[in-house]
């Protein structure tokens, strides 16, 4: 389901399914939670695989932004057009940052 | 009188596996419309957070259970009617609250919904939501009217 990986001290997770729906909603969150109790705070999900998220997807991201807290970031990146206009109906938008690409989302992390 | 409209029904198991199956069916035919693309992405979220809820709180997340979907396209609109034999929803959860779980406050972090929103998303996307209860069958009625869209001559 994701693929974690290490750049510039940030922990990059790579949700490889295209469809983050209520059928793994729960299992990602749990893993994403799991991401953060090991002790990473600086977590940038790549979502240019996602597809289709509906609002058990959305909510596995925000338990995980809830879990992290003030002690670090989790950052969005790589979003298609289509899918960030789901973020826009659901006021996820406003909640999140948000970059095009994971260099700037990288770099927003670095500075 | 001619009536021009067509259906289709679709039934899948209680099961949030399979719900994949209406999401990729409901984008197909609702090209047959003049919807935009991204009205056809919002109203297949609208679905599937219908038949979601079906599963999660008419049937309990038990497996098992049909869960229909009619749709029926109009000259005028397109609707989907999402049926189930399970529990009824609760009455308060069918009333439009004054304020949309939509309208939360971004930065009030520990504030943010991590669920709930469904209801409030089919709300926004479609431009009638009806519920009722008959027979013990309980059925979601969605409604999205087509806008005239002027071409050019």
């Amino acid at each position: 389901m994701i693929n974690v990986r290490k750049e510039d001290g940030a922990v990059i997770v790579d949700l490889l399914v295209d469809r983050l729906d209520a059928s793994i909603a729960s299992n990602f969150r749990n893993k994403l939670i799991e991401i953060i109790k090991d002790g990473n705070t600086l977590i940038i999900l790549n979502l240019t695989n996602m597809k289709f998220v509906d609002s058990s997807g959305l909510g596995a991201i925000v338990s995980g932004l809830k879990t992290l807290g003030a002690r670090g970031d989790l950052t969005l990146c790589c979003i298609d057009e289509r899918i960030m206009s789901m973020f826009r109906l659901t006021r996820m938008d406003r909640v999140f940052k948000i970059f095009k690409t994971e260099g700037e989302a990288i770099s927003s992390i670095s500075h | 009188m001619i009536t021009l409209e067509k259906r289709i029904k679709l039934v899948i198991d209680s099961n949030l596996e399979d719900v994949k199956l209406v999401s990729n069916v409901v984008n197909r035919l609702c090209t047959l419309g003049p919807l935009t693309d991204l009205e056809i992405l919002h109203i297949e979220l609208a679905v599937v957070e219908s038949v979601n809820n079906v599963i999660k709180h008419a049937y309990n997340n038990e497996r098992g259970h049909e869960v229909e979907i009619i749709f029926t396209l109009y000259a005028d609109r397109v609707t989907f009617d999402v049926c189930d034999v399970g529990r009824t929803m609760d009455r308060k959860d069918r009333k439009e609250t004054d304020k949309s779980p939509l309208e939360f406050d971004p930065t009030e972090l520990n504030m943010l919904p991590e669920r709930g929103l469904g209801l409030a998303i089919i709300r926004e996307v479609m431009d009638d939501v009806a519920y009722s209860s008959c027979h013990d069958k309980n059925t979601l009625t969605l409604t999205k009217r087509f806008i005239v869209r002027e071409t050019r001559r």
